[in-house]
């Protein structure tokens, strides 16, 4: 009887069958199949044919192993239903029954005289289930358990599987490896950068050891030199977030807070008290009464004189 | 007077229209000649009282000296260039525009009627006063960030409007302003209205300074600014701008703290209804201070994660606000005066810094100064604080040892101006001393509050000079409020130049228990002056400290001063130190029969001097390791390098190490640490000088040779972290070479930096680890000739190379705040090259030091270059300089090339008989930008002559081929000089004699003559027709109106006016007749 799982193996196997290296659970597993293409071919030799594509015998072969499969995983399911663990002959017989095989049948066929016989599959051991990760010791009966029931699954499936190697948790070496990282990361953009565009080099007759990224004058060359970059803005986030309040909140705009009022409140009460800004600022910006921040006013009629 | 303008600017082809309004109450009779400042703008038409008013436009200082003239040396130069600034100085009635009352109201004006003059004007592309920053990207003008703003060198508001340019003629302002809607419009005074034009597409901002002010103290900044109204003070408004709002609000978050200071200290409040801070690109100056306004640099704004900055930016804006009060709300009567305004202005400044940084940093501040300025005179000669003019002679010049004038502000080098500021205020300080701190502000309250009553009056009530301080008037003023007489300080420091250098050395004599001291003073040399007078001396004995005064006379050198302590060092007591504090001291090292342990002279810089005193090297020890004050800590620091032995490396390492020591003293400690480290290289055990401590300080505990995760909270300690690598790179080994050691713990804090988890951002951190590694650069071993390769790169030098480039590669990705670290590179670049471990070559710095870089990166990169042309002798790279000087959109750039090249010449008088450098072509290319080239900025014509004077001296240029004989005898005398140019012209030469026997104002009208008539030529009439007769008839009048010009001060009234704006059309004025006629004469002598 071919154990359900061992035929999915099976399936996954001639997937991946064009392996040159097989395991032995794979060997297995094709040895199995060798021999059932022996048994379709001389099904089909007996009934009369003297050739076949080699298609059909393979879609034969499929169709015959699911049956058997079936007739597998039928009888187990029979056996396990009244809580034994090894199928028995009347399982086998129950499923073909039910599968709607006249059982009579059977002997008779298995009788027949124009049989062919053929060799036994070679013996191959089969296949020690890898164990997918030795974990703890696993667990035997414990006294009030018989033996005969399963045994316990892998003890991966309920302990605390530590699936990660021992971290490096020296300082030095951390310390070391951030340093090398960053060093290298900046190395290699730098190198990228320098292959990218227009370099410059110290040496004239070697041009690659010391690439310099060419310097590009900028339109308004202070912006990037005073304003910090978007990098260290969010580090400063990260290390201090209550710093980075005061530039966010507007108040140089009279129309916001001319004409919207309930909003600058709002903004207002939003702006953490405990900051570097003075709480008295918030109520006292609608009074703030800067000759550059009135309206600038039309021209006066007369003046068209 | 009053004056209003209207401005119309259009950015791209930046030019400017405008229109002055003066309105001048004569109080002579038949004024009918007024003279006024103007540079550099086209003038359309005059208008007085509604007529047509010929004029002429003569600016002797286009030209200093003629085309024809082949004289090269710097004497003559001087004296021309000083006779054509006085004769356009509006402080003795001059100037450059000089305008025909009409005749018909000649009769009015003698009735002494108001007049008023009405002048057209534009400036198309200015190269002085104002400064027109546009970037050229896409997009409109405020996308851009176009920007101008006017600038200038003491009084040169005449660069962009006509006007009185003087500091002593006051007048109220109205002031309008035109401009591009997306514009604002920053200019002194208080904002009335802006008002749309009517298209709509442009602004007109009406400013009203209801204060008299002084033409000089007008500015104007125009911008798509970003307007900040600080939240603490509202009528104080900041501007930058685009996208920098964020900098502005933090870098003037405290700009209220300083106004507290200053408004408490002086009992008065701020004069001005509003103050303005306007931070612009491609500033002049870091700090400039107008009437309610200040030009700062916008290299000042910072973010709160930078530390280096904070500090000098606030000291910036002190300095910005002092000259507020002092300097454009009270004035100054005339430039012999301008030490009062500077002196009080940085005293204040002083105070400010004393309270918010620190007793310890503002001592130490006033250490570096007097050193500064000793070491200045020392050098240079002598700085004069009021010079006196008294007789025409040139030997009666207060400064002979000088190759400029110090009349004029234009004609002072940049370097001795500001070597006068930093002396005018420690002379404030000594006065402090001569009458306490509470009388002196006291005197500034006086001061202030006279000018603030006296600006609130019409001008008739003859108020307004209370608002003109002058050296008299201060001085009166101060021995009225303390009835001190402080006449001989003033006569020591402020009438005479020079400082005092004093030798000091001392016995112990036992048996009488006294101390000797002997105090030499070396006045014959140069820059020096003698001393009479009281001098502080400290001694500290076992017993305490004692104050000792000893009177330095004439001829006594010696001073006996009794001992209060027997030498008795076994018996175990405390000792008593100067501020009370009583400590234990190991007095080991003493000598046994003495109980002296150091000994101070001037302990508290009462004096301008310079004290080369002796005593032990133990001595030094202890002065360093227990007196408090900073000062002397410095001191005992400066001698200890000529002391390399254990006892002063222990010495320094425990200061070094103690947290309470100020942290620039630790600082300083480093370097000498250093020094005697490599003094005493064969014989010094243990690890290199501060590596250990260093160690023990910044590293990791677990693994010392890995420096902890940056964190700059405390201050100290980033200082010293930062200083302490640097100094450390200067070690030496016996072969002389930076110890491996060394190199790889600089190399390794450079590989373990780690700033993710700081505040602050540690660029000048990295950049001094840059630094360092320059420092530990030193000769390669060079084989004769060899070409440098990348193949025989000395290894430690390929390590720090590839560490350089990296960071420069990286500051193109990541930009550093002030791009501080592609300053280091680019240093670090130089050094390698300089040392002949990579081929010397300036490319990579020129096109680092080309327009469109961050300035301190060019300034940076021009320093490499500047070396490379000495080092190299290159006269193609001088020549790149010089072209760099003439076309440079920058200003500061250009004077900085010419400082640089001053500081660092590429050959100097002594080499230039050898130099390939020296020709003739480089003298006539100097000559010529002296000349003539720099007339658009007072600044970098005298950084030209600084650095003529520099390469060629006073004397004709050697390399120059021989002039006839009778010419050189000719300069010898200084009179003779003169004659050359004024060959033509006899009659000129008659003239100015004539003038010399009877006028007392000689001096002015002597070269006043002697420019009008060697500029006769370039006179150019407003109308053709009336040329000859305006000329004729100011000859005539020469005399006559020289009377009169000595009156206009006292009697010229002013008033305000009420009149409307007016908008003009630009193209209005180009097909006026006389728009081709007033302008740009020296070209014109065809």
């Amino acid at each position: 009887m071919a154990d359900p799982a061992v035929v999915s193996g099976s399936l996954n196997s001639r997937s991946g069958g064009s392996k040159a290296v097989a395991g032995p659970a794979e060997n297995y597993v094709l040895a199995r199949r060798r021999t059932l293409q022996v048994v379709v071919s001389s099904l089909l030799t007996e009934n009369g044919y003297e050739s076949a594509e080699k298609a059909a015998v393979e879609s034969l072969t499929e169709m015959m192993q699911s049956y058997i499969t079936e007739i597998g995983r039928c009888a187990k399911a029979y056996c396990e239903h009244t809580a034994r663990i090894t199928p028995t002959l009347p399982d086998v017989v129950v499923t073909l029954i039910e599968m709607g095989f006249n059982v009579d049948t059977l002997p008779v066929y298995a009788k027949r005289s124009q049989r062919m016989v053929i060799t036994a599959p070679p013996i191959t051991n089969a296949p020690v289930v890898a164990k997918a990760l030795s974990t703890g010791q696993k667990r035997s009966h414990p006294s009030h358990i018989p033996s005969y029931f399963p045994e316990f699954p892998d003890p991966h499936t309920y302990i605390k599987t530590p699936t990660f190697r021992e971290p490096v948790s020296e300082y030095q070496v951390v310390r070391e490896k951030a340093a090398s990282q960053r060093r290298d990361v900046e190395r290699a953009l730098t190198r990228f950068m320098a292959k990218t565009g227009e370099t410059q080099s110290l040496f004239k007759d070697d041009l690659t050891t010391f690439p310099l990224i060419a310097p590009r004058p900028s339109t308004i060359p202070y912006l990037s030199a005073l304003l910090p970059s978007e990098l260290e803005l969010q580090a400063l986030e990260e290390t201090d977030s209550s710093e980075q309040d005061d530039q966010t909140d507007s108040e140089n705009n009279p129309n916001n807070i001319v004409s919207d009022d309930p909003g600058a409140d709002k903004e207002n009460s939003v702006l953490p008290s405990g900051g570097v800004v003075p709480t008295v600022k918030s109520s006292e910006e609608n009074v703030i009464d800067n000759p550059y921040l009135r309206p600038v006013k039309k021209p006066k009629v007369r003046r068209k004189k | 007077m009053n004056r209003k303008k209207d401005k119309g600017f259009e950015s791209p082809r930046k030019s400017v229209i405008g229109y002055v309004e003066l309105t001048i109450f004569p109080t002579v009779v038949n004024l009918n000649r007024i003279k006024l400042n103007s540079k550099q703008c086209r003038i359309y038409r005059v208008r007085v009282n509604d007529l047509e008013a010929p004029f002429i436009y003569n600016d002797p200082t286009l030209e200093v000296c003629h085309h024809e003239s082949k004289q090269r040396n710097l004497n003559y130069f001087s004296s021309a260039y000083t006779a054509a600034v006085t004769a356009v100085d509006p402080d003795a009635g001059n100037g450059e525009l000089c305008i025909k009352v009409p005749s018909e109201l000649w009769k009015q004006g003698d009735e002494m009627k108001v007049l008023k003059v009405y002048i057209e004007f534009s400036l198309d592309q200015p190269k002085g006063g104002l400064h027109f920053v546009v970037p050229n990207v896409e997009g409109s003008m405020a996308e851009r960030g176009a920007h101008i703003f006017s600038f200038g060198n003491q009084n040169s508001t005449r660069f962009w409007f006509p006007c009185v340019d003087s500091y002593s003629e006051l007048c109220t302002w109205k002031l309008e302003f035109t401009v591009d809607a997306s514009m604002v419009a920053v200019s002194c005074g208080d904002l009335l209205e802006t008002v749309y034009t009517h298209d709509m597409r442009k602004k007109t901002f009406h400013y009203m300074l209801p204060i008299p002010t002084a033409a000089p103290n007008i500015s104007l900044a125009v911008g798509p600014f970003e307007i900040l109204v600080d939240p603490y003070m509202h009528e104080v408004t900041h501007f930058c701008l685009p996208q920098l709002l964020p900098l502005l609000k933090h870098s003037m978050s405290f700009l209220h703290e300083i106004f507290e200071f200053y408004e408490e200290i002086l009992t008065c409040r701020y004069p001005y209804a509003c103050f303005k801070t306007v931070f612009v690109d491609e500033a002049y100056m870091q700090v400039s201070a107008y009437a309610s306004m200040s030009i700062f640099s916008t290299n000042l704004l910072h973010s709160a994660m930078i530390i280096d900055q904070t500090p000098l930016t606030r000291r910036c804006l002190a300095q910005a606000l002092a000259q507020q009060f002092f300097g454009c709300f009270i004035s100054r009567m005339s430039w012999a005066d301008e030490w009062v305004l500077k002196g009080i202005s940085g005293y204040i400044y002083g105070l400010y810094l004393k309270k918010t940084f620190g007793v310890n940093e503002y001592r130490h501040w006033i250490k570096e100064e007097l050193d500064k300025i000793v070491e200045y005179e020392l050098k240079m000669g002598g700085v004069l604080l009021h010079p006196t003019f008294c007789g025409v002679k040139e030997k009666d010049n207060p400064t002979p040892h000088l190759h400029f004038s110090i009349k004029h502000p234009h004609t002072l080098s940049w370097e001795y101006y500001k070597m006068f500021q930093c002396k005018a205020h420690l002379v404030m300080r000594l006065i402090e001393n001569r009458i306490s701190m509470e009388f002196m502000l006291q005197v500034f309250n006086k001061l202030l509050s006279l000018a603030s009553t006296a600006s609130s009056q019409k001008y008739q009530s003859h108020m307004w000079s209370q608002m003109l301080v002058s050296t008299s008037s201060f001085l009166k003023s101060i021995s009225n409020v303390s009835g001190k007489d402080i006449g001989p300080l003033i006569k020591q420091w402020v009438d005479q130049s020079a400082v005092v250098k004093f030798y000091g050395s001392f016995a112990f004599n036992r048996k009488r228990n006294v101390l000797e001291l002997e105090i030499r003073q070396d006045y014959t040399s140069s820059g020096t002056q003698k001393y009479v007078g009281p001098i502080k001396v400290t001694v500290q004995e076992l017993d305490g400290s004692f104050n000792h005064t000893l009177q330095i006379e004439e001829n006594s050198l010696k001073h006996d001063i009794p001992c209060h302590s027997k030498s008795r060092r076994n018996k175990k007591k405390k000792i008593p130190l100067m501020n009370g504090e009583e400590v234990d001291m190991d007095l080991s090292a003493m000598d046994a029969d003495s109980p002296l342990l150091w000994i101070r002279i001037d302990p508290d810089m009462s004096i301008l001097r310079k004290v080369e005193f002796e005593q032990a090297d133990f001595m030094w020890q202890y002065q360093l390791r227990y007196e408090r004050d900073v000062v002397a800590q410095v001191e005992a620091i400066s001698a200890l390098e000529r002391y390399p032995t254990p006892a002063s490396r222990l010495a320094l390492t425990d200061i070094l190490e103690q947290e309470q020591c100020f942290y620039r003293v630790r600082i300083q400690a480093c370097f000498c640490l250093a020094k005697i480290a490599n003094a005493m290289v064969s014989t010094w055990t243990g690890p290199p000088a501060m590596k250990s401590l260093f160690t023990r300080m910044f590293c990791c505990k677990t693994c010392p040779n890995i420096v902890k995760t940056n964190n700059f909270i405390n201050f100290q300690s980033y200082f010293l972290q930062k200083t302490m690598p640097v100094a450390m790179a200067l070690l030496r080994d016996v072969q002389n070479l930076c110890p491996k050691e060394v190199l790889n713990f600089i190399l390794d804090l450079i590989k373990y930096n780690d700033n993710r988890k700081n505040k602050f951002s540690d660029n000048y951190y990295r950049a001094e680890l840059i630094d360092a590694l320059t420092n530990s650069l030193t000769p390669a071993i060079s084989i004769s000739n060899e070409v440098r390769t990348v193949d025989n790169l000395n290894a430690d030098v390929r390590l720090i190379l590839e560490e350089i480039t990296r960071f420069l590669n990286m500051e193109k990705l990541l930009p550093s705040y002030r791009n501080t670290i592609t300053v280091s590179c680019l240093r670090a670049v130089r050094m390698l090259q300089k040392n002949g471990h990579i081929p010397s070559d300036p490319g990579l710095f020129k096109s680092y030091a080309e327009y469109g870089h961050f300035v301190d990166v060019r300034v940076a990169a021009l320093e490499a270059v500047v070396d490379y042309t000495r080092v190299d002798r290159s006269s193609e790279d001088l020549q790149w300089l010089l072209d760099m000087v003439h076309n440079d959109p920058t200003h500061y750039i250009r004077h900085k090339i010419l400082s640089m090249l001053c500081k660092n010449p590429p050959f100097t008088k002594a080499e230039a008989a050898d130099s390939s450098l020296c020709n003739e072509a480089l003298v006539d290319q100097l000559w010529k930008l002296m000349n003539s080239g720099t007339s658009q900025d007072w600044r970098l014509r005298c950084d030209a002559v600084n650095l003529y004077y520099t390469l060629f001296g006073l004397m004709r240029p050697s390399c120059l081929p021989l002039p006839e004989l009778g010419l050189v005898l000719n300069l010898k005398e200084k009179k003779a000089v003169l004659n050359p140019t004024i060959k033509p012209e006899s009659g000129g030469r008659f003239e100015s004699r004539s003038d010399e026997e009877d006028i007392d104002m000689d001096t002015v009208h002597d070269s006043q003559a002697f420019i009008y008539h060697q500029l006769n030529m370039l006179e150019r009439p407003s109308t053709p027709g009336e040329s000859p007769h305006q000329h004729h008839h100011h000859h005539h009048e020469h005399k006559k109106k020289k009377k009169k010009h000595k009156h206009k001060h006292k009697h010229k009234h002013k008033h305000e006016s009420k009149d409307k704006e007016k908008e003009r059309d630009a193209r209005g004025f180009s097909n006026s007749p006389a728009s081709g006629h007033s302008l740009r004469s020296p070209s014109l002598s065809d």
